[in-house]
């Protein structure tokens, strides 16, 4: 569903990103892991077409993004780190807008919404207006409208930063819910960003993690904790060292 | 090319839940009718001047068209330069404080979707604002009789003028974060495009050429020609440069966003 080739990206002589390579497949949840400023964002940034590679390409859902860019836009459904709302647009018309803009066809589009609203626990706030939501209730909101078109994939950055306890717990089950197969067929692909080890734990069954622009692991969640060894220490060791390089090249 | 009207819708709606479109509306139908008073009383005054000195030359030569509507269309394409800016400054600068710049920039749409749905947006609006100053001309007909054709070809000149001024206030929105810089930038850019003719008539620089090419680079100079009732190529092909020549500019500079 995701492939990801050699992905870099400089900006001068900073690098962000460097020959990140992955493929997920479909139905599959993957943790994005690393410390800020690891180039998760920016490698996520780069498959939702924001950003374009300085090398490298990625293909999502059979479509490259250089070669048929709006294509691959559109088998994506995108939560960035700042949730893209409107404050005065109430939740049922915004996610009308982002319907029409993701080439929702006009017949579908208000069982699209709904269907969004539904999943998302927002269907007694379809008439609020967006600005006067709390921080969990547009959280929400942006998921539903990353979910709205039913893409293929989801690309979520850092989707419970900012809630409490409580609100990230519904969050976390509404993005396992989302990958969850139904009628037996693989739902969303899913690759999320965070910091937060537990909850890689709790969503994910594969890790990747980043470190310095690079991939530092890429392995099943199972097996990295195999040992008897937490994702903790995993993390700590990988981020400490300076050549996390060779443990990208061991891993591939 | 088919989102640009969902994009143009948006912004519209956006535009109407905000107390700005309201203010500047209500503000350019309360400016509009006082400076139509104001000319209207002008004219009347210079009527009862000439009247009184028995100057029936100058009398006869007196003419609605000329002497009230013309007036009132320039006053008009000069509350356009204060009001217009505060319609345009969002336009782009908003998305990007809202972080909805992400998400236009990750669906399928093209940049044209994007800077003509926008442009519309602001293009309907001055639609609007150029009905408010034709409902003062159209009353003279009640009254009096000014000429059609002379009165439409003003009326375009302004509304041309409006569609200008939104162009160059994409651009500047599309530029920055800030609405206040977007506003500041157009505001002094249609500002120095209104005075162009004057600093060619100083002619600092004793080069007739330039002075010329200043003149030419003026909303004003061929504002003046429409409002004379000359609807000629040369004036309508300005303004089909600079909005363009400024949507163009818009749309690399949204697109640059990409390469940053």
């Amino acid at each position: 569903m995701i492939e990801a080739r050699h992905l870099s990206k400089r900006y001068g002589d900073v690098v962000a990103v460097q020959d990140v390579s992955f493929e997920v497949g479909r139905g599959e949840v993957v943790g994005f892991l690393g410390p800020n400023g690891a180039g998760k964002t920016t490698t996520m940034r780069m498959l939702t077409g924001f950003l374009p590679p300085t090398d490298g390409t990625a293909v999502i859902a059979g479509h490259d993004i250089f070669a048929d860019p709006l294509a691959a836009r559109r088998a994506i459904g995108y939560l960035p780190e700042i949730l893209p709302l409107y404050p005065e647009m109430s939740v049922r018309s915004y996610l009308d807008y982002v319907a029409r803009i993701k080439d929702v066809p006009r017949r579908a589009r208000r069982e699209s919404v709904d269907r969004a609203l539904e999943r998302c626990g927002l269907a007694h706030e379809a008439r609020r207006v967006i600005g006067t939501l709390s921080k969990g209730y547009r959280q929400r909101v942006g998921l539903a409208q990353a979910i709205v078109h039913d893409p293929a994939v989801l690309i979520l950055d850092e989707p419970t930063v900012g809630l409490d306890p409580l609100q990230v717990r519904e969050i976390r089950n509404l993005i396992r819910d989302l990958a969850a197969p139904r009628d037996g067929q693989p739902q969303h692909t899913v690759i999320l960003s965070t910091h937060i080890l537990p909850e890689v734990e709790a969503i994910c069954r594969r890790v990747i993690l980043m470190n310095e622009g690079r991939k530092a692991i890429d392995a099943p969640l199972a097996e990295l904790t195999a040992g008897g060894r937490s994702l903790d220490e995993i993390f700590a060791r990988e981020t400490a060292r300076d050549v996390a390089s060779d443990v990208a090249e061991g891993a591939r | 090319m088919r989102h640009i009207a969902d994009v143009a819708g948006r912004e519209l709606r956006g535009l109407f839940v905000s107390p700005v479109a309201y203010g500047v509306l209500s503000l350019f139908s309360v400016l509009a009718g006082l400076f139509f008073i104001v000319t209207l009383a002008a004219f009347n005054e210079w009527i009862f001047r000439l009247q009184q000195f028995q100057a029936f030359d100058q009398l006869a030569e007196l003419n609605l068209n000329e002497h009230l509507i013309g007036q009132f269309y320039h006053s008009m394409a000069v509350v356009l330069l204060f009001l217009v800016p505060g319609i345009t400054m969002g336009l782009f600068a908003s998305e990007k404080t809202n972080g909805t710049q992400e998400l236009l920039l990750t669906s399928p749409l093209t940049v044209w979707d994007i800077v003509l749905g926008k442009f519309l947006a602001g293009a309907a609006f001055v639609l609007v604002l150029g009905a408010i100053v034709g409902a003062f001309p159209a009353l003279l007909f009640v009254y009096g009789d000014p000429e059609p054709l002379w009165t439409l070809s003003g009326l375009l000149g302004v509304v041309l003028v409006g569609l200008t001024y939104v162009s160059i206030g994409a651009f500047a929105s599309s530029l920055t974060r800030s609405q206040m810089v977007a506003f500041l930038l157009t505001f002094v850019v249609l500002l120095i495009l209104l005075i162009l003719p004057a600093i060619s008539d100083l002619d600092v620089a004793g080069t007739g050429g330039a002075g010329e090419g200043l003149r030419w680079l003026s909303t004003e100079t061929h504002l003046e020609e429409l409002v004379k009732g000359l609807v000629d190529t040369q004036h309508l092909a300005y303004f089909a440069v600079m909005i363009a020549g400024f949507l163009v500019l818009t749309k690399a500079s949204v697109e640059s966003v990409r390469w940053r």
